[in-house]
This record gives structure tokens, sequence and C-alpha cells, in this order.
């Protein structure tokens, strides 16, 4: 694990000084990676819906256009599949595409070409080809409704070959990204739609966030809460709220899902003993039954409590502002899981 | 149309009875003694189709292909040893036993590779020809894909973007009839499969996919739009499949009588044996000959690799990722 902006190895938990840093829009810091990107590596280029002449719809890729022109910054019709598809074949041909799907639930469409064509073909082609490209999308609720709303990364981090990354600071919003298009493996970047307008801190010097290392957000020893995406800071939050009623919680960000640092969690949990983890998806068949599995597998004789995990019901995201709230998990859920896990 | 040069049609009557040796060898012998795991498909009638364009394109050039893609492989010149290894799931196959039939690449021959997806190699396709036009490297790719992909949302969004972004793509439509057991007439609301080019402003040809030079031609012209006006262009090859669409295959959605007519009419191999000895005045002692060669070639390769030892367990946890370079 790493504090924020450091490279560290998988389960090395360390905290150094902290980087000079500025404050800056989540969007602005996914801008920052890709206009970084673009100037370093002429092969890296967008394509995407609404992403070019408006900006994309966050303002993620705004003012690109103007400054690496129509070859490099491409807005596409609406055919999700020919995106990701042609991203498949620009890669093996020898570009860095960076192809946006507006929202992850709109993945369905190009699923075919992430999960069957970019995760296989260079194992089926015995390493014979590489397909380096990045797949930007958004999860989480907003008040998009059902099929605006999902988190979906679960439908990737089941294929073998292909890397997820969900930054949930900005930080790691551009520092991830920036691994993720000079990774020689086709990687998803799961963004999160509530946080593109939110700010924090960035290192104000070009820094890579390595994929496959988590990070330990907040120390303390009576419980570990892992996350990831927005999440993380909503946990940050429940934690920073349970210190006053004398509950300790190690907040852990995995910030990769594919490969994710399990090392850590395990180092943690040795240490508090008891494993909460909470998630925006659908609680049932989320990524946290697999970081439950992981760490009974190799740490039970540790746990002083069963795991628990924390996620959304079992429901479609509806649309009216008190149904989306009572679906979707948030801090009084992490709260009070974390009080019953640690008080029993 | 131009008289027919007589070595380049013995060029392309040789490169369709390799292939024609090669998957009989398949169908009559190495998938009835059970060497061969799964899914084959044969491309035994379609030859034609496969030989003239491959003959029309460059070495650089990159091509595509489907579940039926033996033959294109072949065509390319990759070395049937290697590809009959592959589809037996031996250790030096193409892709070290990885991907079988189904899953034939050769970057040595700029042979991406077989796609038995239908329809997904198209957006694959324009891609390449995307990163082609990017770099400005002069190359163009050939997709080749069946009737059936045709009716796939794939190849409209395909064909959209790249007539809208004017990418040098080489759509190569084997309009063998049949999708599976879905015939063209139950399967497309246009019969004539090149309307659908129209809908996209995109160049297009059909051609009769049974006569190899009429192939070849109709391949040099659209190549020749595809890379000097820098354009995509659909060439749709009528053709026909004599046998199953796979090897288990029971007919039933045919007639009864259909491939023996068809063969006996339409051969491509015997359409091209007239001509050499109609127009080029080919001897036939000369054409036997060539036969036996191309014949021996094929044993001697399927040989070769049923020698070869299968690979080991542990490989099937390399190359799923590539590492960092």
């Amino acid at each position: 694990m790493s504090s924020r902006g450091e490279q560290a190895q998988p389960g090395g938990a360390q905290q150094s000084p902290a980087p000079r840093v500025r404050e800056v829009a989540y969007a602005l810091a996914v801008r920052t990676a890709l206009r970084e990107e673009m100037l370093r590596d002429e092969r890296v280029f967008l394509m995407g819906e609404d992403i070019a002449v408006y900006g994309g719809v966050y303002g993620a890729t705004r003012g690109l256009l103007r400054e690496f022109g129509e070859k490099r910054v491409r807005d596409t019709p609406i055919s999700e599949a020919a995106i990701a598809g042609m991203a498949v074949g620009a890669a093996i041909g020898g570009l860095r595409p960076v192809a946006e799907i507006m929202y992850c639930d709109f993945l369905s469409i190009a699923l075919d070409a992430i999960a069957n064509q970019a995760a296989k073909l260079s194992y089926m082609s015995a390493g014979q080809l590489a397909v380096p490209l990045v797949i930007r999308t958004c999860a989480g609720g907003h008040g998009y409704a059902a099929q605006h709303s999902q988190s979906l990364e679960m439908w990737v981090t089941h294929i073998p070959g292909l890397k997820v990354v969900t930054p949930g600071t900005c930080a790691d919003a551009r520092g991830l990204l920036k691994s993720a298009i000079r990774d020689p493996n086709p990687v998803v970047v799961i963004e999160h739609k509530a946080l593109y307008q939110t700010t924090g801190p960035m290192p104000a010097e070009e820094t890579l966030e390595p994929i496959g290392v988590a990070q330990v957000a907040r120390e303390g020893g009576d419980v570990t809460l892992v996350s990831w995406s927005a999440m993380a800071g909503v946990c940050l939050e429940a934690a920073q709220e349970l210190a006053a009623e004398g509950i300790e919680a190690e907040v852990i960000d995995l910030r990769t899902l594919l490969p994710a640092d399990f090392d850590a969690v395990v180092k943690s949990v040795r240490k508090t003993g008891r494993l909460v983890v909470a998630h925006e998806a659908v609680t049932y068949c989320g990524f946290g039954a697999e970081v439950v599995a992981q760490l009974t597998e190799r740490a039970w004789g540790d746990l002083k409590a069963p795991p628990v995990r924390v996620g959304s019901r079992f429901a479609p995201i509806p649309f009216a502002e008190p149904l989306e709230s009572y679906v979707t998990a948030g801090k009084q859920e992490v709260m009070d899981r974390v009080r019953t896990c640690v008080k029993g | 149309m131009a008289r027919p040069s007589t070595q380049q049609l013995m060029s392309l009557y040789e490169d369709m009875l390799r292939v024609r040796f090669f998957e009989e060898k398949i169908d009559q012998e190495l998938f009835p003694a059970g060497l061969i795991r799964g899914l084959t498909h044969l491309y035994v009638g379609q030859e034609a189709t496969g030989a003239g364009v491959i003959r029309a394109l460059e070495p650089q050039d990159y091509v595509l292909s489907t579940h039926r893609g033996h033959g294109h492989c072949l065509l390319r010149g990759s070395d049937p040893a290697r590809i009959y290894a592959e589809i037996l799931g031996r250790r030096d196959g193409l892709c070290r036993g990885k991907g079988g039939s189904m899953h034939l690449c050769d970057m040595e021959t700029n042979f991406v590779g077989c796609n038995p997806v239908v329809g997904a190699n198209l957006p694959i396709g324009a891609g390449l020809a995307f990163a082609c036009k990017y770099l400005n490297n002069g190359r163009l790719t050939a997709v080749f894909f069946g009737d059936g992909a045709l009716n796939t949302g794939a190849f409209h969004e395909s064909a959209n973007l790249a007539s809208l972004w004017k990418l040098p793509v080489f759509m190569v439509c084997e309009n063998n009839r049949y999708a599976i057991s879905v015939s063209v007439e139950r399967a497309s609301a246009v019969i004539d499969l090149a309307d659908r080019a129209a809908a996209y402003g995109m160049w297009h040809e059909t051609v009769d996919g049974m006569r190899v030079w009429d192939v070849w031609e109709a391949a040099s012209r659209a190549a020749e739009v595809c890379r000097s006006h820098q354009q995509p262009v659909l060439l749709v090859c009528n053709t026909y499949r004599f046998v199953g669409h796979y090897t288990r295959d029971t007919l039933r959605y045919r007639p009864p009588d259909e491939a023996r007519d068809e063969f006996r009419e339409h051969d491509p191999i015997h359409l091209a044996e007239r001509q050499l000895a109609d127009d080029c005045a080919v001897d036939l002692r000369q054409l036997v000959d060539l036969r036996e060669r191309v014949k021996r070639e094929i044993d001697q390769a399927a040989e070769a690799a049923k020698q070869i030892a299968p690979p080991p367990a542990q490989w099937a946890l390399e190359d799923v990722y590539v590492e960092q370079g």
C-alpha cells in the first residue's frame, strides 16, 4: 500500500511525506492524465460519444480537441460495439486507443469486443497479438435511474486478460489512468459520475499510480474497512465519525480490482481482526464477496468476527431520491455495519 | 474481360488445390480418426473466394477471418504443418495449441486471425484500418465474413464508421447462402447483399465466387479503390459450401441434391481446370502433376503435425497478460 501519490509494492504499507499537491476537480484530473499521455506518446488517441466538440458529458475531455486536433480526438456516432471493437483493432495496429463508453451500463453493448476479443486475443494467439487499449467509463448512482446508475465492475473483473481500475480520488483518477494508458494490456477504467465535479488534492508533479496496489487511506486498529471508487471516500467520512465513538477503522482503498491487492487486506486484518467491505454495487455477487473469500481463505485464524459486506439492495436503481437512497449503500449503512462488526 | 494469364491462373488453381486437399484431409481422415476436438468448419467449395482475394493483397496487408478460416490462413502463406498442429492441439501449432481451428493466428503473414464470434471481426478490421491510416503506412485490412455477419449490428456500425472516416478496409462477404442452417432468403430482407453497402455510400461489387479468375479481377479492383482512395469497399462473392457448416452437420436444412448439383456445375476447381484447358491451352498432364505434388505436400504436412506432442499443461497459464516491455 502507499500513501497518496507514492509508488509502492503490493502489501507494503507505509506512510511517507505528502507530495506537493493542488486542489482540482476529478474531471480535470482525468483530463490532465489524457493530456499528459497524448503529449508523451503520439500513438495515444481518444474516441467516444460527445468527447470532442462537446468535451465529454462530464467535461473530462474539454479542450483536448482544440489542442490535439480531429485526428486524435474523435467524436463517434452512437455505436458502442464499433467504438470498443475499433479500439481493439487500433491497438493491434500499433496505436494506444482510449475509448470512452459514456456509462458503464452501456458496456453491455460493447462487451463482446472487451470480454471476448480484447481480453483473449493475446492468449489465444500465444502472445502474437497485444491489445493495449483503455476503456474509460463511469459508474454510480446520481439521480439517473436504473440504466445510467449501475456499478458493474463485476462484469469485467470476472474476465481473465482484463485489468480493472476504479479511482476514487483525484490523484488516482490521473495516476491510474496514466498507468492504464501505458499498460500493454486492455484496461477498463471505471470512474464515478458523482465525483467528476468534486475537488480533491492531486500531486503537482506528473505521478503514475501503480495498477494492483491498494492504499491505506486511514490507519486504525479496530476494524479494516475495504472499499474503492466513490465509496472509499464515503468510508473515510464514516471512519471519521466512528472515531468520535471510539472505533478506529483502517480504511483501505483497493483502487484496482483486477489485479487486486489482497495482501494489503490480509495484512490489515491480521492487525484489526475484523473486515467490513463496502461498495456501491449490489451486495449479491459483488466484488465484496471476492474480498471476503480471499480474506477468509488466507486469514481465517486472525478473524475475531465474521466478515461483513455492505452494498446496495437487490433492486435496480430507482429514480426518486428517497428510493435511490434506500437502495444504494451509503455512509449510514457503513457505520451501522462497522458498529455491529466491532461490538457484536 | 481480359484473357487470363496462364501463370497467374495456374497459381490461383494451385492455391485452391492446396486448400481443398487440406480440408478434405480433415474431413476424411483427421476428424473421423478422433484427432480433432470440438468444432471444425471446412472451406470446401469456397476456395475461389479466398484464393482470388488473397492473391490481390500485398504481404503487409492485414487479413481477418472467420470460424471458417483454415483456407484463409493457408492462402496467406502459413506453414500447413503448423496449421494442422494447431487444429490438432499440438505444441508447435501456430498458437501453441491455445486457439485451435477457430482461432488461428499468424502474424508472420499478417494473418490477424480467425474470429468465430460472427461479425466481431468487422469493427476490429475497421480499427486496424484506422491505425493504418493514422500511421500512414499504406496497408489495407481485408475482413472476410459470411452472409450471416451482414445481419449483425457490428457490420452496420463498422460500415457506417468506415465510410464516415474513410478507412481502408476491404470487406469481403463470402455469401455461401446459409448461416449455419438459415438461408439468406430466410434471414435477410434484401437478397442482393451488396445493397447493404449502398446505405453507407460504400463502393461495392458482386462477383461469381466460384470463378477464381473473376474473383481475383474484382478483388484487384476493390483493393485498388480501397488503397488508393483510402475508403472502405464491399465485395460480395456468391459461393457455396459443399460440406456442412461444421464436421457433424446433418444438413437437414438443404435439399438433398443441392450440394451435388452445385458441385457438378460450379466446383471452383473444375471451373478453373476448364478455363486453363480452354483459354490457356494447358496440358491435362500438367494439371495432374500439380495435383499430385500439392496432395503429397499436404499429406506430409498432416503426417508431420501428427508427430508433434501436445503442449505441456503449464502453458495454460502463460500469455494471459502481456508483460510490460
